[in-house]
C-alpha cells in the first residue's frame, strides 16, 4: 500500500540536511544514506520507498548493485536525479524516462512537492490495480448474458451506458469492454464524476494551462487527453452537474474540447463508456440530467445484476477474489463451507465490492485461517438458519451424538449443550428450528439449501468422503452430487482434511 | 450533545500524532481514545475500541489509509472515517471517496476542517441524542 518514505542517497551532508528539512515539512519520512553501500537491502523491498532521490556523485559500484536490486521490482519507485546526470543514468541502467525524473539542484520546494505528489498517485494506482478484479465473474444466466453483450458491442465504437447498483462491478465491465475492443493497447482511463468536487471536475477532465486559476502552477493534461486513442470511463455520470453535462455533450458531438484557460480546441479520439447507479430517466424527469446527453450515452445499455440475484456465483467470486489477494500478497483465508452457505442468506447491499472488502478484512484478522460463521461480522449472520439437527461444527465431527444427528430440528438451548454446537450458537441469534415458519417469514430457497447442505455433509461423513457412496445414501446421481458440492463450495480436499482432523 | 466522539488517530509520523492530539484538544466534542501507526493498527483498533470517528493518514507503510478504510467499513456499525493528506487535489479526493471514507481533510487545514466536520456531524446526531 501507499508509502510516505523517501530514500535519499547523498554524499554531501549539508545538502542532505537541507533536503530532509523540506521533505519532513511536506510530511515525508526520509532515510538518508551517504552511499548505496550503507543500505541493508536484504531487509528491504523497493516498494518501501515512494521515491529515491539520488544526489550528485552517487553512482558507484554499490549504486549499480542497488539499481540491479531495485529493477527486479517492475513497479519500483522512480529515481529523482540531477538533470545533468539523467541521460547517463537512464542509459547505463536501461531506465524508462518515466522512471528517472530530473530534479533541479538545489531542489525547489514546488518541483519536489509536485514530483512526489505524482509518485504518490502512481503508487495509489498500482495498489488499486492490485485489488482489481477481472471479470465479470460467474456462471449465472445474468452474467453469461452480460458477457455475451460485452462481446457483441466491444468491437464497435458505440457509446455504452452501464447501469446497476453500487459495487456491482460496473468498472469491471467497462474494462472488459476496453480489453476486447480494438483500442485495447491504448489507455483505459477511469474518472469517478461523483467523487471529484464539481469545481475541480472540469480541469480534471479537460486539463488546464499554467496560471488558468489559483494553484495552477504548471499546465496539466486532463483525463480526455490521457485517454487519447483509448477508452474514457465516466463513472457516476448521474452525479455530474448540469453545466458539466453540457460540456460532455459537446465533446460527444464535436469531438473537441478546450483546456481550462485556453481557447485552442483539442481534437479527441476516445470511446466513452459511462456508468451510474442512478435511474437516469427519473433524473431527466426531475430536471437534473439532460435528455440529449442520456440518448447520446445510452446507445448500448448494459445492466449489472445485483449480487443477491446471482448468489450461485458466490463460490466463484470468492475464489476469484481470494486468488487476486494471494497473487498481490494481500493475505489469504478460506471460508468453511457452512460460512459460505451462510453468506447466501445475506442481502449484499454493497454487492461484489462489499464481498471483496469482507474477504480482505477477514484475511487481515484471520490470516490463512478457515473462517467460521462465528468469525463473520454480525450483519452477515443475522439471518443464518441452521438445521440444528446437524449443527454445523458437529457435522464435521463423526463423534457427534445420535441426538445431534437426529432428523428433527433442535432448539437453540439444545444446540448449546455441546461445545461444538455452542460455538455454532455463537454464530448468531437466529439459529432456529428449520421446520418452523418464523413470524416474519422465511427465504424458502435458502432454508431448503441449508437442509440440503446438512444432509450432504452427513452422507459424505458416513460414506468416508466417497462421493459415489454418499450419492447412494442420498438416492441421487454421483454427478448431481458433484455439482452440488461445487455449488456449496465443498472441496474433496476439505472433506479429507476434516476427516483427518477428526 | 450527550457524548463526545470517541476518536482514533492513525498516522505513521509520531510527531504529527502529538501535534494532532494537541490541536484536537481544542475541539470539545472529540475524545482521543487511541493511536495507531498504520492501516493494520487502524483495522485492529477499530474492531477492539469501536470508535465513533477515525482520523487517518492516507499514506502509511504496510497498509495505507485507503485500504484500511475499505476494511473498516466492512465491520459492524463502522465508524466515520476522515482521510488526511498533505495533498489536496481532485485525484486524492477521488481516491478517498472511492475507498468509502466519509470525508477528506487537507493537512494544511487540519484542525479547522475537522472542527467543521465534527460540528456538522454533531448537528446530525443531536436529535437522536437529545
Amino acid at each position: 500500500m501507499a508509502e510516505s518514505r523517501v530514500l535519499l542517497i547523498e554524499r554531501d551532508e549539508e545538502r542532505a540536511a537541507n533536503l530532509q528539512v523540506v521533505l519532513r515539512f511536506i510530511d515525508y519520512q526520509v532515510l538518508h544514506v551517504s552511499s548505496a553501500a550503507d543500505l541493508q537491502l536484504a531487509d528491504r523491498r523497493p516498494q518501501d520507498w515512494l521515491a529515491v532521490i539520488v544526489g550528485s556523485d552517487a553512482d558507484d559500484a554499490a549504486f549499480a548493485s542497488f539499481m540491479e536490486w531495485l529493477k527486479r521490482d517492475r513497479h519500483h519507485p522512480p529515481l529523482l536525479v540531477p538533470p545533468n546526470a539523467r541521460d547517463a543514468l537512464c542509459e547505463r541502467y536501461r531506465l524508462d524516462v518515466s522512471a528517472c525524473l530530473p530534479l533541479e539542484q538545489p531542489p525547489r520546494y514546488s518541483e519536489l512537492n509536485e514530483l512526489l505528489r505524482r509518485a504518490g498517485l502512481v503508487r495509489m494506482e498500482q495498489d488499486i490495480s492490485a485489488t482489481r478484479l477481472m471479470g465479470p465473474t460467474g456462471n449465472s444466466a445474468s452474467i453469461r448474458s452480460l458477457r455475451r453483450l460485452i462481446e457483441q458491442v466491444a468491437g464497435h465504437e458505440t457509446n455504452v451506458l452501464i447501469t446497476g447498483e453500487s459495487g456491482t462491478g460496473k468498472e469491471v465491465a467497462a474494462r472488459a469492454l476496453h480489453d476486447k475492443s480494438l483500442r485495447h493497447d491504448k489507455p483505459f482511463v477511469a474518472v469517478n464524476c461523483g467523487a471529484i468536487p464539481a469545481e475541480l471536475l472540469e480541469s480534471e477532465l479537460f486539463g488546464h494551462e499554467k496560471g488558468a486559476f489559483t494553484g495552477a502552477i504548471t499546465a496539466r493534461k486532463g483525463r480526455f487527453e490521457i485517454a487519447d486513442g483509448g477508452t474514457l470511463f465516466l463513472d457516476e455520470i448521474g452525479d455530474m452537474s448540469l453545466p458539466m453535462q453540457v460540456k460532455i455533450l459537446r465533446v460527444l458531438q464535436e469531438r473537441t474540447y478546450e483546456r481550462v484557460g485556453s481557447s485552442r480546441s483539442v481534437h479527441c479520439d476516445v470511446r466513452i463508456v459511462a456508468a451510474t447507479h442512478r435511474n437516469l430517466e427519473a433524473s431527466i424527469a426531475a430536471g437534473s440530467f439532460r435528455e440529449d446527453l442520456f440518448y447520446r450515452l445510452n446507445v448500448f445499455p448494459l445492466e449489472m445484476p445485483p449480487l443477491r440475484e446471482r448468489l450461485d456465483d458466490l463460490p466463484l467470486l470468492v475464489e476469484s477474489i481470494s486468488e487476486s489477494m494471494r497473487h498481490s500478497g494481500r493475505g489469504s483465508m478460506q471460508f468453511a463451507p457452512e460460512t459460505l452457505h451462510a453468506l447466501r442468506s445475506y442481502g449484499w447491499p454493497g454487492n461484489v465490492r462489499e464481498l471483496a472488502n469482507l474477504i480482505e478484512r477477514l484475511a487481515v484478522l484471520h490470516p490463512n485461517a478457515t473462517v467460521k460463521i462465528a468469525d463473520l461480522p454480525q450483519r452477515y449472520r443475522q439471518h443464518v438458519v441452521l438445521p440444528v439437527a446437524a449443527p454445523v461444527e458437529a457435522l464435521a465431527a463423526p463423534a457427534a451424538t445420535p441426538t445431534e444427528l437426529s432428523p428433527k430440528a433442535l432448539s437453540v438451548e439444545a444446540a448449546s449443550t455441546s461445545p461444538a454446537a455452542a460455538e455454532a450458537a455463537v454464530a448468531g441469534p437466529a439459529i432456529m428450528d428449520a421446520s418452523l415458519l418464523p413470524a416474519d417469514g422465511v427465504n424458502l430457497k435458502d432454508r431448503i439449501e441449508a437442509i440440503e447442505l446438512a444432509l450432504i455433509r452427513q452422507a459424505l461423513d458416513q460414506a468416508g468422503g466417497v462421493v459415489a457412496h454418499a450419492a447412494r445414501l442420498l438416492s441421487t446421481h454421483r454427478t448431481t452430487l458433484v455439482e452440488k458440492l461445487r455449488k456449496y463450495g465443498l472441496h474433496r480436499e476439505d472433506l479429507r482434511e476434516e476427516q483427518r482432523a477428526s | 450533545m450527550t457524548s463526545r466522539l470517541k476518536t482514533l488517530l492513525i498516522d505513521d509520523n509520531d510527531a504529527f500524532l502529538v501535534l494532532a492530539k494537541h490541536l484536537l484538544s481544542a475541539i470539545e466534542q472529540i475524545e482521543v481514545i487511541g493511536f495507531g501507526h498504520d492501516g493494520y493498527d487502524a483495522v485492529r483498533l477499530a474492531a477492539e475500541l469501536q470508535p465513533d470517528l477515525i482520523l487517518m493518514d492516507m499514506s502509511m507503510p504496510g497498509m495505507g489509509g485507503l485500504q484500511a478504510t475499505r476494511l473498516i467499513k466492512a465491520q459492524d456499525a463502522p465508524p466515520r472515517i476522515l482521510i488526511a493528506s498533505h495533498y489536496d487535489d481532485a485525484a486524492h479526493r477521488e481516491h478517498t471517496a472511492q475507498a468509502g471514507a466519509d470525508g477528506f481533510v487537507s493537512k494544511q487545514d487540519y484542525e479547522v476542517a475537522i472542527a467543521r466536520y465534527v460540528e456538522k456531524l454533531c448537528g446530525e446526531r443531536e436529535p437522536t441524542h437529545g
